[in-house]
Order: C-alpha cells, then structure tokens, then sequence
C-alpha cells in the first residue's frame, strides 16, 4: 500500500531531531570552555520548531497512517511544550556551564531528546505511538536525573526513578495490550469505537486494562498512590532538571491521559470516573498535607508539585456518565490547568536555582530576608507563589477557578469543597515562604546576583504569569476549541 | 479434551509450563547467577511460543536478543560489578507479603482473561519475516524512527554516566 507523508506536519520534530544530532556533533568540536555553545544551537532548533508549529496554526493533518495528527490541541500541547523547553534551556545554561562543564552537550542533547518525545506524545493517536513517545519522554530524564555522578543523592534519584519508571511503563504496556487483544487496533479512535458497544462499557477485562494504562501515566504524573518517586528525584537531580520533570514531564504524561480517557475510553467514563475522584483527592491532600512538613524548597517544591497533579486530576472525575457539554469544560479546565503550571511552576524553580547559585542547600532557612538581598528576584518568587496559591489576579487563580467551575457544574460540589480546603492548605505553605523572605532577618546581606539567562527567563515567566490573570480567555480561548473532543 | 488437542496446543502448554517453573526459580532462587540462568529458560521458552503462534521473527528476536544478549549483559554485569553471587541472601522479610501480592494478581489475571478470551478459537496463520518488514517501515515508520532516537539517547546517557572523568 502506498503511503504519502505529510513531511510539512512533522517538520517540527524534524527540526528537533536534527538540531539535537547537530548539539551532539558539534559538542565533539568544542573545547570544555566553550561548551557553553550548545545551549545556544540548542536554543535554535528550539525556536526554529516553534516557528515551524507556529505555521501549522488552523491546520488538521493526520499523516502516517492516523498515527500522527496535527490539530489544534496538539500544536497547543507543541508550543507549550517549546516555549516550556526554551525556558529550560535559559535556566540550566549558567549551572550547567558551572557545574558538569564538560558534559554539557551530552545534557542538551539528552533535554532535546525528551522534549522530542513530548511533541510526538502530543500528537499521537495510537497505542504504539504513544508507548514509544511516552518512553522518550522518560528514558532521557532518568539519565539527566543522574548527572551529578559524584553525588550520592543524585545518582539514588536516577535509580530510584528508573525502577519506578520501568515497573509502570511495564503494567502499561501489558493493559494496552489486553485492550488491543480485545478492540484488535491500537489506533485510539479505532479502540474508542471499538469499546463503544453497551457489553464493553463494564467487561472487567476493559476496566482492569484501563486501570493498568492510568498507573502508567499516574506514574508520570506524579499521583497518589504513584508518587514516591518523586520527592526523592527532584530532591537528588540537579535542579533544572527538577523543573524539567515537575513541569515537561507531568505535562506530557497529561496530555497522554488527556488524549487515552477522552479518545480512546470516553465510554468507559461511568467507571473511571469515580477511580479519578479518589485519585485526585488523595493526590491533593497528600500532596499539601506533607508539603507542611518541609524543610528543603526542593522537596517542599515537589509536594506541591504533586498536590498541583490532584488540582489538574480533578475533572477527570466528574465526567462520569456526563453530557457532552460537562465533558467539554472538564477537559478545557484540566488542560488550562496543566499549561498555567508549567509557567508558574517553572518560575518558582527558575528563582530556586538562582539562590541555588549561592548556597546549594536548598533549605527554606536560606530564603529568610531575601527581600533586602535582592529584591527584584523575590518580588517575582512572591508572585509565582502566589500564582501556586491561586490568589486573583494571578494565572494560578485562574487555572484553579475553571477547575472549580466545572466541578460544581458536573454536580460534584464535594469535589469543589475538598479543592478549596485544600487550595487553603497550599495558602498557607506557600505564604510562609513569602512571609520568610520578606519579614525575616538575613543572616547573609550580600547579594545574590542574578545571570543574564536567568533573569531572562524569570521576567518571562512573570509576564505569562502577570498576563494570563488579566486576559484569562487567552488559554481557555483556545482550549474548548480543541478538535480532539468530538463530543 | 487432550487428546482432541493439536501439535501446536501440546507444544504450547509444554513450553508454557516450562517457562512458568523457571519463571518461579527466577525469583525464588537466592543465587544471581542461577536466577540469570533460569531466565534463559523462560525467555526461550516465550521465544518458542511465539514461534508456534507464527511469529517467527518475534520469536527469532526473542531469543537472539534476550537469550543471547540480556541474560549475558546480566552475567556479565555480575562479574564486572563483583557482586556476591549466592550465600548473602538478596531478598527481605517480605516474602509472604509479596506472595501474597503475586498470588492474587496472578488469580485475577487468570480469571479476567478466560472471562473474555475463553473459547475464542484463533486460526494460526504465520507471518512472514517480509512482512514485517514492510509494515514496519511504511505503517509504523514514525515509531521505528522514534525509536531510533531513544536508543541513541539511552547509548550517550549510559556512556555519560558510566565513564571515569
């Protein structure tokens, strides 16, 4: 059978795949000193496939097969994952440069390589596909996880999110074969059609697959019970690559789960809805409860990072047996929610790596008094904390106001209640941190200084986080809009 | 019933069963290198099964590249680590707990899968080395090309962490 490609619809992951080759050749021709240029080559290709994305704007394309399409909710998915992947770049060029010098290239190519894996994640529409794409995603990620070889701690955050990685991606990868045993297509639209039929809706064959796929991508995306992991990781790898995993990584195993429950399983919803209720109340409350507790911004970062996953796992739960319209704004909600905390997210970690620079103990304690030692860095940390609170006019507040809206919509009030109770909790950590730097004495006057591509990207991430709380329809405005839920 | 059954049904559950005890002394076993060893049993014993089912190539891979490579790398990791090989025991007080575990899932496996493919009847066809190939690289060339790329960052990320500076 012959096949015509669509070369114009992949041309961003061209772009990619060859700019992540060119870091690795090129890196052979540098000396330690100037590696630093790879970031830059890096940060071309990156812009470069954000352009090529950008071409591909009102476009539906499926090529390979239907294996691989272009719609709106994937070139969403593509441009937050570049604009994500530029920042991350600008934030781990300076304590890359300084820290594993001469390993640079090799870093790089291994980000690239993941960030490769999300734009397929994005768009595929097939089991295979998306196994393959998920795989990418996590496979450089345990390997940059490592990347501090002398540190013990580091290398225990490789291993440790290695094993939890394989064994999840393994009872995945059985569930989807069950489910490809009994549809006899991997395709999802296919499958989704497949299990349409009244006497799939609850065959415990079905539901246990679909059970096994969630553990997967609960891994990935740090939910209670799949979640020990990930304290110890972000705590133990350097710390860009603490907030490449808190945010590129969960987002991708959001837009994953995302495309698998309302594609593939929508008809399944009546019966993982209510798994979805207790998943995310779980995540959220253990999530804040233990974030309490924390002494390390990493570890604290972490907890709150999976407290955020209940937030965005939230209206997953209320589709259960709903009308299309409640299913439509679930979906919009959990998806502004995951594109709003990238930004947010990132932020707080892009001023954690700068105090990072100066003492590398991460401690809470080292933040007191930041405000007479550099205030315009914790200005912007007050407002990326705040935004994690959900306070108005922040993005946060917004993401977390959709998410609430389509709970009471979906007749799930309980929900909306634990939600608030919780977003009380996240309060109260995250001001205790900006009531430390601000209020407390500093121990140390002297300044931290902050590098050109940092603050670059800290007063990026404050004008996205300063910008979407005023004009919240920016991300909900292109989010219903998605053509992937044809309800 | 048994004696209705064909070659290929006696073949399977022969080697199924072959590849059930030696999947038990994999974990069972308080050596390294015997569990290595009986997982040459059970990885050939999956490779054979698929090729009765007809998946020659599958089944070819299988034992060329888990039997042959993995299992070695497996020993070979043993060596070059000095690991103690048997005599310290490897395994913790959990024992019951993670039998307990096994036990069910293997239950609840057993019984959801005769559930809904009990009885199906499926006609073995072989396919063909050729036919693979072409699939893989006209259907499934964006995977294979994904792959690819994850292999390469696997290779440059194992050597990154591995070598001495």
């Amino acid at each position: 059978m012959p096949t015509t490609l669509d070369l114009h619809a992949v041309l961003p992951e061209i772009i990619l795949s060859g700019t992540l080759l060119a870091v690795l050749v090129v890196d052979l021709f540098l000396r330690d000193e100037r590696k630093l240029w790879n970031s830059v080559i890096a940060m071309a290709g990156v812009l470069g496939s954000f352009w090529a994305t950008l071409t591909l704007i009102g476009d539906h394309r499926a090529t390979f097969n239907g294996m691989f399409v272009v719609d709106s909710f994937a070139l969403l998915f593509k441009l937050m994952f570049l604009a994500v992947a530029a920042l991350v770049i600008l934030i781990s060029a300076n304590y890359l440069d300084e820290g594993v010098r001469s390993t640079q290239g090799e870093f790089y190519f291994l980000l690239l390589s993941s960030f490769l894996g999300m734009l397929l994640m994005a768009s595929s529409r097939d089991f295979l596909m998306l196994f393959v794409a998920l795989e990418l995603v996590s496979a450089p990620g345990f390997l940059v996880a490592g990347f501090k070889k002398r540190d013990a701690r580091s290398n225990e955050a490789a291993v440790k999110f290695f094993l939890f990685g394989v064994l999840s991606t393994a009872v995945m990868l059985f569930g989807m074969s069950l489910i490809y045993g009994v549809t006899k297509s991997t395709n999802l639209v296919a499958v989704g059609q497949a299990l349409a039929h009244p006497a799939a809706r609850s065959e415990p064959l079905i539901v246990a697959s679909i059970l096994f796929i969630v553990a997967g991508f609960g891994f990935k995306v740090s939910a209670v019970p799949f979640h020990f992991w990930a304290p110890d990781t972000y705590e133990g790898s350097p710390v860009p690559v603490a907030a490449f995993l808190s945010v590129a990584s969960k987002a991708a195993g959001f837009a994953g789960l995302l495309q698998l429950m309302f594609v593939a399983f929508p008809h399944q919803s009546n019966v993982w809805a209510p798994g979805f209720a207790i998943m995310a109340v779980a995540t959220m409350t253990l999530g804040n409860i233990v974030a309490l507790a924390q002494t390390n911004i990493v570890r604290l970062l972490a907890y709150s990072s999976i407290a955020q996953a209940g937030y965005m796992l939230l209206p997953f739960a209320v589709v259960g047996g709903a009308g299309p319209a409640v299913m439509r704004q679930a979906f919009a909600a959990s998806l502004t929610y995951i594109l709003i905390y990238s930004f947010m997210n990132l932020g707080a970690f892009a001023v954690v790596i700068v105090v990072n620079r100066k003492r590398s103990s991460n401690l809470i304690a080292d933040y007191d008094g930041l405000m007479s030692r550099e205030p315009g860095l914790t200005t912007a940390m007050l407002f990326f904390l705040l935004s994690l609170a959900g306070i108005p006019p922040l993005a946060g507040f917004w993401a977390k106001f959709f998410v609430f809206s389509a709970a009471i919509n979906g007749n799930a009030a309980w929900l909306a209640a634990v939600m608030v109770l919780n977003s009380v909790i996240g309060l109260y950590y995250y001001l205790s941190i900006g009531a430390r730097m601000v209020l407390r004495p500093a121990e140390d006057q002297s300044r931290i200084g902050v590098p050109f591509a940092l603050a670059a990207a800290i007063i990026l991430l404050v004008i996205i986080v300063v910008a979407v709380g005023v004009f919240p329809d920016f991300f909900n405005h292109f989010s219903p809009r998605s053509t992937l839920v044809a309800l | 019933m048994i004696l209705a059954a064909t070659g290929p049904e006696i073949a399977f559950w022969g080697f199924a069963v072959v590849a059930g005890i030696a999947g038990f002394f994999v974990v069972g076993s308080r050596n390294v290198v015997h569990a290595a060893l009986y997982l040459v049993g059970v990885l050939g014993s999956v490779g054979a099964i698929y090729i009765v089912l007809g998946a020659e190539f599958v089944g070819w891979v299988q034992i060329l590249i888990y039997v042959g490579a993995i299992v070695v790398l497996l020993l070979f990791g043993i060596m070059l680590t000095k690991a103690p090989i048997g005599g310290v025991a490897l395994d913790n007080n959990q024992r019951p707990v993670a039998f307990i575990v096994a036990a069910t899932t293997f239950g609840g496996l057993t019984w959801i899968i005769w559930r809904t493919f009990g009885g199906t009847r499926i006609r073995l066809s072989p396919t063909r080395t050729a036919q693979i190939g072409n699939s893989l690289f006209t259907h499934f060339v964006l995977p294979f090309e994904a792959v690819s790329v994850l292999l390469l960052a696997a290779l440059v990320g194992a050597i990154v962490l591995a070598r001495r500076d």
